[in-house]
């Protein structure tokens, strides 16, 4: 399993990143929403190692807390689209027809929309935070998924075992679960794993343009739009933050990176 | 083979270089010119604001007008908001009905035609023609216009008609040169040259009729939404003065020998409505402990940085019927768990929060980020009123109105201005009286519905004071809103910008005071 | 050539009216009245007033008689008036794309001018020290969200180092550099790590090892084969880079002022300005699909190996 083995430090960084951000409230030296105004807009000194922001509150066990929704919300929004777009994408290949024609169709119509306009536009609509952000998101990538599953499907839908399995009369949905999806998992992880950071980045870029978490929510993105107007004179209250986005961004898309190598070797 | 290498790295090298020649074929401008030219950046100019344009017949763009030395009001606030003549020589009231106001004799409009009565009737017919919101304030019945004089006939009696026609939209403008490319022609010490969404370059009004003549000969004012690039404008010198730079940068500014600052007490206030349909609130111990646990003191120090004053009623100190004249309870956090104690809240299952019937007192704030300091209040509020077991549930969002229709909201936080007009009646008319278009919480109290109606007869500046403290106090005792803070309004410019200073109303800013040395 | 372009044509069809349905369907998701809000602001108004605007802008008639009067519209020319400014929006949007366009071009230029020369010296020199520098750094930007860099370039290029002016301005044509800077940062570094790999591959071909064995200099086989079949790549990759351009363009142009039709969407949606929004939707989906037509048929015409009806996605 040689090749397996350049993976292993980005897949601890990776599981490192997603412990703390599970165990978040518990690994957060402070309370992260517990006001002092008397402590405001303090520099990182020994109590707060990366300050306090303008509320008095210790910036480290925000940015602690804030990696479980930032994560944690990728992380669940990603899986809500990888789930469903591979699931619709694979019943079109199988099924093709006319629900293939109808979901192939209206992917196209979201694919034909810049990604961050559409779900700019439509966070704003649906409104509600970061649930609602990142309902837009997976309103505008699902069919990225659906094309992905649906194409390779179509490689496979007249392997023998299929045909065996449909000869033995199996249902549309036991051939799409026991058979299918298993088979089409690896490309499509892959996929998900690269798509990881980029999700990361977009949901924390919705926040930031106010579209996202709502205070006094210790999202990263809304940290820095809050902060924005202190780069100058509490730097550190923007670039804590910064920092932990692109961190685990990095970690993550690293990994996209080394599984790509390993699962689809050129 | 390395030095092919080397080749082809410096060939890859070229590359780069060619294609950036290839696309930097523009060239640069440079304008150099020796006039006196003014750039001032703001955040309150743009389209969002509703007042990009010149025409103070359209929504709000009458603050443009006027704030950007374009046009001129027949009345004007001093700087305790009381009214004196600008435009006008002087008024009578002929009946409560009718008031004639006659108008200075030198005054020209920048088009160099005389201000006559004639004018001024055809401007406030195209007024009430054309704004939304005038007819209802002015409620005028007919208009005449003798020389240098109109008469005003209301349909009903409308003691604050003057202070009503001092609001920006009441900027004189020639109607007949109408208006041509968003510009319009108006009395003040500027005059439009060119108009966008995000800018309006002004030069000066040669002919102005003022004793004071305008120095500048030309303005930029630029719409810049964002406060953190106003900062560094300002920093980097792209502007020469800026309003609305956010509280957190306002420290960066501190250098006297090189920028000054100048401040006015606004009466736009900070102020949390009580939702009186929410069952938990209708119990008026529970509105008093909660205003008793909202740190006004910490809010304007710390998060505002000292730009404002906490604030005890909806007007300003510096006005008669301002915050002197009434109280509130202070600031006390064991009085006010004392308070819900007696209400029958106690933390029965230690989790925090307070509770009666097995129920946590748990509250919905709704606010929206427009204005930068609503944010902060909404979450100073959250973490003060947990220290006496009181769970906020804030919803800070520009989306706030579609939960505000709805009813989604205990409490709504907003900022408004109180006394726009100098007069009292505007802000207590709306927010006070049952089912007023403001009184988003449905405050209802009898004795105040037949004060407003004796506020709305009155006649006289003292009179009406003293109706509206009573009216403010009585509020006040019913715990129906909490005023947590006045704005402070800074306007900061660059050492040696001389004549710029911010005014309590917010009206007046590029006035023919203006000169850079 | 004619009839593939006629059949892209063709096939837009379904997918404008998809968009445009999709645009006005989204904007009735919200149950935010648009008159409310046009008046809510500091006066007071009465409910006819309201009312009366309700029925002037055609708020109080059934979804689909929206829709088809709206569509109407599109195709005349009229994409309805601004609830806020009451200026038609396809003159609003059209007066701010030229600043958009501008800042996209910029930032492809300096993209280019990056990531061309980094992609290739990369390659070039595989496993050495400069290209592990390089792709260390093409990682480091395609990590970064745009917000974070333009906050850092702002920091240090305009505060510190008083080098760039913060603000977007048409006098001052180095206002520009700053914001697209933000924008080339991560499409630079995905293009250098894309046009890497592309080299990579050709550099592996067997034309490159018989060129080589003729004695032709590497900087030639570079300039003249590899680069030449890299363009195909290059053409998709700045096809797609237009949608990510559009929407960065919203964040950036916010934070730099830049007056484009990025600025202008983050406003109208902070004003719920509703035809104005869903002019813009529309408006972007429909350049993008444009230029990914483009692109697919240039595309066709640089690399004859692609077969028809390749590009439908």
């Amino acid at each position: 399993m040689g090749r397996y083995r350049g993976l292993f430090p980005y897949a601890l960084a990776a599981g490192l990143i997603i412990l703390l951000a599970v165990f978040a409230p518990y690994l957060a030296p402070m309370d992260p929403y517990a006001q002092d105004l008397s402590l405001a807009l303090r520099p990182p000194d020994s109590v707060n190692l990366l300050g306090t922001d303008r509320y008095g509150r210790d910036v480290l066990s925000r940015v602690i807390v804030g990696s479980q929704i930032t994560i944690c919300s990728s992380l669940l929004l990603l899986v809500a689209t990888t789930v469903f777009g591979s699931v619709v994408g694979a019943l079109c290949g199988l099924r093709g027809g006319r629900l293939d024609t109808i979901v192939m169709r209206l992917s196209d119509v979201f694919l034909a929309f810049p990604e961050m306009v559409f779900a700019i536009a439509a966070a704003s609509v649906i409104g509600g935070g970061i649930a609602g952000a990142a309902m837009a998101l997976i309103l505008i990538s699902w069919p990225k998924y659906a094309r992905l599953a649906r194409g390779l499907v179509l490689t496979i839908r007249s392997m023998p075992y299929l045909e065996a399995a449909r000869m033995s009369g199996s249902s549309d949905r036991e051939i799409l679960f026991d058979h299918v999806l298993g088979n089409i998992a690896g490309p499509i992880l892959v996929t998900a794993a690269l798509n990881l950071g980029t999700i990361i980045m977009e949901l924390a870029g919705l926040s930031f343009l106010g579209l996202g978490a709502m205070p006094p929510a210790a999202e990263w993105g809304a940290m820095m739009s809050n902060g924005r107007s202190m780069i100058q004179t509490a730097p550190w209250v923007i670039l804590a933050p910064g920092m932990a986005i692109f961190v685990s961004v990095a970690v993550f898309n690293m990994l996209g990176d080394k599984l790509r190598d390993v699962f689809d070797p050129k | 083979m390395m030095n092919s290498k080397k080749a082809a790295v410096l060939a890859a090298l070229a590359l780069g270089g060619a294609v950036l020649l290839a696309g930097c074929g523009g060239g640069e401008k440079q304008q150099a010119s020796k006039e006196k030219v003014f750039t001032y950046g703001t955040t309150a100019y743009s389209a969002s604001n509703e007042n990009a344009g010149t025409n103070p017949h359209n929504s709000y763009v009458g603050w443009t007008t006027i704030r950007y030395g374009i046009g001129e009001t027949l009345f004007r606030f001093k700087d305790n908001l009381e009214l004196e003549p600008w435009l006008a020589k002087d008024y009578q009231q002929i009946d409560d009905n009718t008031v004639k106001i006659n108008l200075k004799d030198n005054i020209t409009f920048s088009n160099g035609k005389k201000v006559t009565g004639e004018a001024v009737k055809a401007c406030l017919e195209a007024l009430i023609k054309n704004h939304d919101r005038a007819p209802g304030d002015l409620k005028i019945e007919s208009i005449t216009a003798e020389g240098q004089s109109v008469t005003i006939k209301s349909k009903e009696k409308t003691p604050a008609l003057l202070n009503y026609l001092s609001d920006p939209y009441g900027c004189i403008i020639d109607v007949e040169a109408g208006e041509k490319d968003r510009i319009v022609v108006g009395t003040g010490p500027y005059v439009a040259v060119s108009v966008t969404d995000n800018e309006i370059v002004l030069k000066k009004n040669d002919k102005y009729w003022g004793a004071v003549k305008p120095k500048l000969d030309k303005i930029v004012v630029k719409g810049i939404l964002d406060g953190d690039t106003l900062t560094m404008a300002l920093q980097n010198g792209e502007i020469d003065a800026a309003q609305g730079l956010p509280y957190a940068s306002h420290e960066l500014f501190n250098d006297t020998a090189k920028f000054t600052k100048s401040q006015a007490n606004t009466s736009r206030v900070f102020e949390i409505d009580f939702n009186f349909k929410t069952p938990e609130l209708q119990d008026v111990k529970v509105r008093k402990a909660i205003s008793m646990a909202i740190d006004k003191e910490g809010f304007t120090k710390v998060l505002l940085k000292g730009n404002g004053a906490p604030a005890v009623g909806p007007y300003p100190d510096s006005m008669t019927f301002g915050g002197k004249a009434v109280t509130a309870s202070a600031y006390d956090l064991e009085g006010a768990k004392a308070l819900l104690k007696e209400a029958g809240y106690q933390d029965t299952d230690g989790d925090g929060y307070v509770d009666k019937n097995g129920k946590n007192l748990e509250l919905r704030y709704l606010s929206y980020p427009s204005r930068q300091e609503l944010p902060l209040l909404a979450e100073s509020a959250q973490a003060s009123l947990k220290k006496i077991g009181v769970k906020l549930n804030v919803n800070v969002t520009d989306n706030y109105k579609s939960f505000r229709k709805n009813g989604e909201y205990d409490m709504f936080a907003n900022a408004f201005v109180t006394a726009p007009t100098g007069d009292p009646e505007y802000y207590l008319s709306t927010h006070y009286l049952t089912g007023a278009s403001y009184n988003y919480g449905f405050y209802s109290n009898p004795t105040m519905d037949a004060l407003g109606r004796e506020l709305h007869n009155a006649f006289g500046a003292e009179a009406r004071a003293k109706l509206a403290i009573r009216m403010e106090q009585l509020a006040l005792d019913d715990c129906a809103y909490i005023y947590a803070s006045h704005l402070r309004m800074s306007l900061i410019m660059k050492k040696g910008i001389k004549g710029l200073t911010a005014h309590p109303s917010d009206y007046y800013e590029i006035t023919s005071e203006l000169d850079k040395e | 050539m004619k009839k593939y372009i006629v059949k892209r044509l063709l096939h837009l069809i379904p997918i404008l009216l998809g968009i445009t349905l999709l645009s006005f369907g989204l904007m009735r998701l919200t149950n935010d009245d648009a008159v409310d809000v046009f008046y809510d602001k500091n006066g007071a108004v009465s409910e006819e007033v309201k009312a009366a605007r309700r029925a002037e802008l055609g708020l109080d008639k059934p979804f689909l008689v929206q829709y088809g009067s709206w569509l109407g519209g599109i195709v005349t020319g009229d994409m309805g008036k601004s609830y806020i400014s009451g200026r038609p929006v396809l003159e609003s949007i059209m007066t701010k794309l030229p600043a958009t366009v501008e800042l996209m071009l910029v930032s492809i230029l300096m993209t280019l001018v990056f990531a061309l020369p980094l992609g290739i010296i990369s390659a070039v020199m595989k496993g050495s020290a400069v290209d592990r520098v390089i792709r260390f750094l093409s990682f480091v930007g395609n990590s970064m969200p745009n917000f974070f860099v333009a906050l850092l370039l702002i920091y240090f290029l305009a505060v510190k180092l008083h080098l760039l002016p913060v603000m977007g301005s048409s006098a001052d044509w180095r206002s520009v550099l700053m914001p697209a800077m933000t924008l080339a940062v991560s499409m630079g570094a995905k293009y250098t790590r894309q046009i890497r790999a592309v080299v990579l591959e050709e550099l592996g071909k067997d034309y490159v090892a018989g060129a080589r064995s003729r004695g032709v200099s590497e900087a030639v086989i570079l300039v003249k084969s590899v680069l030449k079949s890299s363009l195909v790549t290059l053409v998709t990759l700045l096809a797609l880079s237009v949608g990510s351009l559009l929407g960065g363009a919203a964040i950036v142009e916010t934070i730099f002022m830049w007056d484009g039709v990025g600025k202008l969407a983050v406003e109208a949606i902070l004003s719920r300005d509703y035809p104005l929004i869903q002019t813009y939707v529309v408006w972007m989906a429909f350049i993008f699909v444009m230029v990914n037509l483009l692109a697919d048929i240039l595309y066709h015409f640089l690399d004859p190996r692609v077969r028809l009806g390749r590009g439908d996605g």
